[in-house]
């Protein structure tokens, strides 16, 4: 999700509050596409691949907030990209309601389909395991797509100075519309992956957003490396301090911005995308 | 103003109906009307209801069952003859719900306001409903700050249970079910009924197990979806039990995620109130031998009522789920003022005051869905409290609880104007 974020920021300039929604909205067509899986008798063991589909194909709402909203704030001031994005949390969340309704919901024991693996020591549960692998793979798709692809290296112009490369013949409504699709869809499925550990509430998008913005500050905007290496310094220093000072478990992520924005104001990979 | 207007609404009603009485004969032949045959204005009952953000499903929860409490109430003639007429609001913060409490009171002119869920938002309310004079029962928000009462007295305002009742239960019940417990470990939310739930479950538990070390406790903040390090953290524990006070979407997280790494292989478990997402806690990934409890109500309760059968088999049939324990507050709200009102009309049938009704309802014995319920004279809710051990003989997909622990209020809450702590140091074990 934070990959998304940061596709589309470093592109468009947007600060984009809805990616939280994004990635409810994910997590809640996963849970409905695992039990309609499940409901047409479909082995449990590949309930993986409706799950990502599923992940997947609302991304294309993407493409609907973009043309019928984003695009008519581009040029006006961030505060208007501010309340656009941050009106459409609050619709999906509404929308999400009237479609899910309240009670959370979950994907029954598929988690523990897979069973789990003893790593040093420790059970880990193998669908941790996928989702990691498919993180990891994701992450390297997108960094294929960004430096050995033609569209690549035009979101990466587009990113650098839209003027010129709207001058050299981009048509960047087409780039614009693309790129915060794949930031969408990279929520979306990211919601999708999570959701068989957990359970999908309507107000996880607004809990996880705080978070993914810390992520990026951490890493500096824009840049997708610092958006991994972000993500995983607060996963795992969360984790340390849990286990070590579980007072400071809260507190954490904000002394990491802090210092992270004291040392480094442009964030730890930022120089590479100003 | 508007105050004065309330007050002089009744007996205006009160004298149209004397008028009637006289007139004998024509009165009867109006009364040949069966339903609602004083002809009478709707009675308006304010609803305040959460509908949004994690307690959401308890807010809906209590709305269902009060708006199935008035269809039945309206079918069977109203209150006293006048049809039963909700008017419902949001609950959300403490100000704006203080807002819409004064906009149903003064503009609305209901006669009664009932709900309130979250403390935060009941605590402001009190004084409140204090000041606008008009009864207001609550479902399950106290007017406690932590375990100490700041509203003793109260003219208007009726409360729910302590908030730290089902931990004492809890704690009652651990020494009963898991014998030799020498460690313990508790995760609760980063807020007052996480805190509360912990501190007195530890005091109770100390009493019955004077050497028992708590050896970690964790408080994530409400919202959280991912515990996976609070679990190796609690592995890490080695305690022999762990205290959960979870209630939402975030019970059934957990306990999904420490199946997946097998903690109740080792450890054993008390949920002191995750029975809230009941149904939402399946079999696959929940073990057996737990202690569970479903708060004021259980609903597959082996000596319950035929109300709440009837009331379980309906609540499915419309909305798909097992009803959790906040349909008990809410119908055992809504049916006590029905009660009250009713008391206090006396023989002669005529509606009382509102201060009338409140005085009915001091003290006044009901029957809810979850058996025999009653207020308090210092207006706090007493009930029962439904525990047991988790089991899969059942057929369901989630799980139930067998034996299934019965434990009143008048036991497990501290009597009035008692201090908490005080309280439970002072009992005999």
């Amino acid at each position: 999700m934070a990959a998304g974020l940061q596709v589309v920021f470093g592109v468009q300039k947007i600060f984009n509050l809805a990616c939280g929604s994004f990635y409810a909205l994910g997590a809640y067509a996963g849970v409905s596409a695992v039990g309609w899986y499940a409901s047409a008798g479909g082995p449990p063991a590949l309930f993986v691949v409706p799950l990502a589909l599923a992940g997947l194909a609302v991304g294309a709402v993407g493409v609907v907030v973009e043309r019928g909203l984003l695009r008519f704030v581009y040029d006006r001031d961030e505060t208007f990209q501010l309340l656009l994005t941050f009106a459409v949390v609050l619709m999906m969340e509404d929308a999400i309601r009237m479609i899910w309704g309240t009670s959370p919901r979950s994907t029954a024991g598929l988690y523990l389909t897979y069973g789990q693996l003893q790593l040093l020591g420790a059970p880990v549960p193998v669908y941790n395991l996928i989702v990691i692998a498919a993180s990891l793979v994701i992450a390297l798709a997108i960094g294929w797509l960004l430096t050995r692809t033609a569209f690549g290296r035009i979101v990466r112009a587009a990113a650098d100075n839209r003027e010129m490369a709207e001058a050299l013949g981009v048509d960047m409504r087409r780039v614009y519309a693309k790129v915060f699709t794949l930031g969408t869809a990279l929520g979306t499925l990211g919601g999708a992956l999570v959701i068989p550990a957990t359970a999908a509430m309507s107000e996880m998008g607004t809990e996880l957003i705080v978070e993914a913005f810390a992520v990026v500050v951490i890493g500096g905007l824009g840049s997708m490396r610092g958006a991994f290496v972000g993500a995983l310094a607060v996963g795992v220093l969360r984790s340390i301090a849990i286990s070590v000072y579980p007072e400071l478990e809260m507190l954490l992520i904000y002394l990491i911005v802090i210092v992270v924005l004291v040392l480094r104001p442009r964030g730890l990979f930022g120089g590479a995308a100003a | 103003m508007t105050l004065l207007d309330q007050d002089t609404q009744p007996s205006r009603r009160q004298f149209l109906t004397l008028v009637g009485a006289g007139v004998g004969a024509a009165a009867a032949r109006l009364g040949a009307e069966p339903a609602f045959a004083q002809g009478g204005a709707p009675v308006k009952i304010g609803v305040l209801a959460i509908r949004a953000g994690i307690a959401a499903p308890v807010g809906a929860a209590g709305l269902r069952a009060t708006e199935w409490w008035a269809e039945r109430v309206n079918k069977a003639g109203g209150i006293l003859g006048r049809p039963v007429q909700l008017v419902v609001e949001e609950e959300s913060n403490p100000k704006d719900t203080v807002e819409r409490y004064r906009k149903l009171v003064l503009q609305d002119q209901v006669e009664v306001v009932l709900g309130g869920i979250s403390t935060g938002v009941t605590l402001a309310l009190g004084p409140v409903a204090e000041d606008l004079g008009t009864p207001w029962l609550s479902w399950d928000g106290t007017t406690q700050k932590g375990v100490e009462e700041t509203m003793p007295n109260p003219r208007w305002a009726f409360k729910s249970v302590d908030n730290e009742v089902e931990a004492i239960v809890a704690g009652i019940l651990t020494p009963k079910y898991f014998k030799g417990i020498k460690t313990v470990a508790g995760i609760g939310n980063d807020y007052s009924y996480g805190h509360d739930c912990w501190e007195s479950y530890q005091a109770v538990l100390k009493r019955y197990l004077p050497d028992v070390k708590f050896v970690l406790e964790l408080f994530p903040k409400l919202g959280v979806t991912d515990f996976t390090s609070h679990i190796a953290a609690i592995q890490q524990s080695k305690a022999d039990l762990l205290m959960c006070s979870f209630w939402s979407g975030d019970a059934t997280i957990i306990m999904k995620q420490a199946a997946a790494v097998g903690l109740f292989k080792t450890m054993k478990g008390v949920f002191t109130t995750a029975g809230g997402v009941h149904d939402s806690l399946k079999k696959e990934f929940t073990p057996e031998g737990l202690l569970l409890g479903y708060n004021t109500m259980y609903f597959d309760d082996p000596k319950g009522s035929a109300l709440l059968k009837q009331f379980v088999r309906e609540y499915k049939a419309k909305h798909n789920e097992y009803p959790p324990y906040e349909c008990d507050h809410a119908y055992f709200n809504a049916e006590s003022y029905k009660a009250a009102v009713e008391k206090a009309a006396g023989a002669a049938k005529r509606w009382p005051e509102k201060a009338q009704v409140v005085k009915a309802l001091e003290g006044i014995e009901i029957e809810s869905l979850s058996g025999r319920r009653s207020w308090r004279e210092d207006h706090v809710q007493m009930c029962s409290f439904y525990q047991g051990m988790t089991t899969h003989k059942n057929s369901y997909d989630f799980v139930t609880i067998s034996p299934v622990e019965v434990v009143s209020t008048r036991q497990a809450m501290k009597p009035a104007g008692a201090k908490l702590f005080d309280w439970i140091s002072g009992w005999k074990i």
